[in-house]
């Protein structure tokens, strides 16, 4: 056989053995690295595989070493987790859930508001899913709510973070969308293609979002007003109805000063994500000293969640980046590009095959495992048919989100699942869920059909 | 046996002391860019040095504090099988992980980038940015303290589950416990 069709048979063998020896629980990062490195081995022996271009590796983690643009990440986990930690984001959502809980689904439209709010501090969906199911999923209990539509509102909420900007996601999209798309556009004759930053994605990815929480709130309200012991309006003591502007004043609005300073500041073009990111996180550990709620040793509490969960998601991209690096030695990339191309049915049916694709892999990885991954390999073969890469990454987006809501594997439902009450059946979880895919599907059928959802706000603020 | 335990224990130690550095690393990183938009939108001042510093600072983080996050478990697993799995069973993984998968890639990584970081020490590389700060290599030699520091931290992580399998499981708590979030 000829060595490139050796290199091909094992870069899918590769690919299939990787999801294989994922499954036996060690730590992704390195279970990637280290299956990649041990075909990279037999295609020397076989011939297939050219160890000289390891070479390669250690210039692009210097890259990324040097890279400023991701700094935003870790900034922006600092400011998510200062404010998880000093309760200032638990103040926010019991505040939020108090103004609009006499209404009837006011506190599930609370949850729709606050986890869109705090997307920002994320992107980590499990963290928002867990501080919501702790604080709201109790309350909303105890008021009567349907627990399904109680769980299924907070899973869809807590997903939001990896849509809505700043979401840490987009970060890293944007980041190999630009690459992937400078590529594309040589290869097609376009020296000077326009960049795409992290800003243009943010941007890209307000609308969509926007969308995302008005299905979501116009959903439970429905609900609330059909089956009207589902949700009902909660009453509020004497005690609570007074302190209530007090409490607007102290929990409310400052954060949400915040986290819509840092937004406001990316999008209106004044600063870069990384600059805004550290005005969110120097912010946020002001709020809490100011709120008497930051002490030494819980700062330095959370700077080691935070350095946890960088060093976690960075590493991940070390490891992807080796797989991805043998992957595409192999032949791999060739393979993906010829048959993205040649599926009857053009770029509509390549589209949805890297759709689907991710799609899948979301019932079993998180995020970044799949945007490491899946991103690479697969954009610049779309983005050489034509596809705007901002739509192609808010479409990314909604469907990774989409993904983590699915029963019966979805990441959320996970999360949700090991913080709520057992009275609150997995069943119940999952049937709660179900409305709100149907809602995502929409927003996605609503971004194929109109792709300036996506693409008209970053062109009206940057270009 | 107990020269082993001492091993783990000073390699549990050094993972741990420094990821507290590199926490108020972090910590700084973020008050370094901080004061860097103030100089820039406040007084019309920028300085390219700083801008690489707070880069710097989070590129060590997350090289030098691989180790670290390793020891607080907090890479993620595919948990579908792992999480219910027996301790004996996740004793086994780990030590077959650290075998298979950490350890070579950390030598393919390390192997291919030495060169790369001799000739940045060779050359006294600085930032490739004009003004910014001299000694690059440090910075690329963090690649390497990224393999060495994990390789330490994976071996002792592989001590303690073959410790767990040779009937003293007080030494891998992690293991034998139910996993927080």
């Amino acid at each position: 056989m000829e060595p490139q069709v050796v290199g091909e048979i094992l870069a899918v063998l590769l690919f299939a053995v990787s999801i294989g020896t994922l499954m036996a629980g060690y730590p992704v990062a390195f279970t990637l690295g280290g299956t990649a490195v041990l075909f990279a081995a037999v295609g020397w022996l076989v011939g297939a595989f050219d160890p000289s271009f390891f070479a390669t590796l250690a210039p692009r983690y210097f890259g990324i070493m040097q890279s400023e643009v991701l700094v935003a990440v870790p900034l922006f986990i600092l400011m998510g987790t200062i404010l998880e930690r000093t309760k200032i984001a638990a103040a926010l959502l019991t505040t939020m859930g108090q103004c609009f809980g006499p209404l009837r689904g006011g506190l599930a439209v609370s949850v729709v508001v606050v986890g869109g709010l705090l997307a920002a501090s994320t992107g980590v969906v499990g963290a928002t899913v867990v501080t919501m199911g702790l604080i709201s999923l109790p309350a909303m209990l105890k008021a009567r709510y349907d627990p399904g539509l109680a769980a299924g509102t907070i899973c869809a909420s807590g997903t939001l973070g990896q849509i809505i900007p700043p979401s840490t996601i987009l970060i890293f999209v944007a980041d190999f969308l630009q690459g992937a798309n400078a590529d594309a556009q040589m290869r097609k004759g376009n020296f000077a293609p326009d960049p795409v930053s992290v800003s243009d994605l943010f941007a890209g990815a307000l609308l969509p979002g926007l969308i995302l929480v008005v299905l979501y709130i116009a959903w439970v309200v429905a609900v609330a007003n059909l089956r009207r012991d589902s949700a009902p309006p909660i009453r509020m003591t004497e005690d609570e109805r007074a302190g209530l502007w007090r409490r607007i004043l102290s929990s409310l609005i400052p954060p949400l000063f915040l986290i819509l300073a840092v937004l406001g500041s990316i999008l209106g073009g004044i600063a870069t994500p990384t600059e805004s990111a550290s005005v969110g996180a120097v912010g946020a550990i002001l709020l809490a000293l100011a709120r008497g709620e930051l002490s030494l040793g819980r700062l330095m509490e959370a700077a080691e969640s935070t350095l946890k969960t960088t060093t976690m998601v960075f590493v991940i991209l070390f490891g992807a980046s080796l797989f991805s690096l043998v992957f595409r030695t192999l032949g791999g990339e060739l393979l993906i590009e010829e048959t993205l191309h040649a599926l009857p049915g053009g770029r509509f049916a390549a589209i949805l095959a890297a759709m689907a694709t991710m799609f899948i892999l979301g019932f079993f990885l998180d995020t970044f495992e799949i945007i490491f991954i899946v991103v690479p390999l697969t954009a610049p073969a779309l983005l050489m048919l034509d596809v705007d890469p901002l739509w192609l990454g808010v479409m990314i987006g909604v469907n990774l989100q989409t993904s983590f809501l699915t029963p019966p594997f979805g990441f959320a439902l996970f999360y949700l699942r090991g913080v709520a009450p057992r009275e609150v059946t997995t069943g119940a979880i999952y049937r709660g869920a179900l409305p709100f895919v149907g809602l995502q599907l929409v927003a996605l059928v609503l971004l194929w059909e109109f792709p300036p959802l996506a693409t008209w706000l970053p062109r009206v603020l940057f270009k | 046996m107990p020269l082993l335990i001492l091993l783990i224990r000073a390699i549990d130690g050094l993972s741990w002391l420094l990821g507290r550095l590199l926490s108020v690393a972090l910590l700084v990183a973020a008050l370094v860019c901080f004061a860097n938009v103030v100089l820039r939108y406040g007084f019309g001042v920028a300085y390219v040095w700083m801008q690489d510093l707070y880069v710097w600072l989070n590129a060590a983080g997350f090289t030098l504090g691989a180790a670290f996050a390793l020891k607080a478990d907090a890479h993620v697993r595919v948990d579908v099988f792992y999480r219910p799995a027996s301790a004996r069973r996740k004793a086994w993984v780990e030590i077959a992980g650290v075998l298979f998968f950490l350890l070579p890639m950390l030598g393919v990584i390390a192997f291919w980038a030495w060169p790369a970081v001799r000739l940045s020490w060779l050359f006294g590389e600085g930032s490739q940015n004009v003004g910014g700060l001299p000694a690059l290599y440090l910075l690329k030699t963090c690649v390497l303290g990224f393999c060495a520091g994990l390789a330490l931290q994976g071996l002792a992580q592989a001590a303690k589950a073959a410790l767990l399998l040779a009937g003293r499981p007080e030494h891998a708590p992690h293991l034998s416990e139910p996993r927080q979030g």
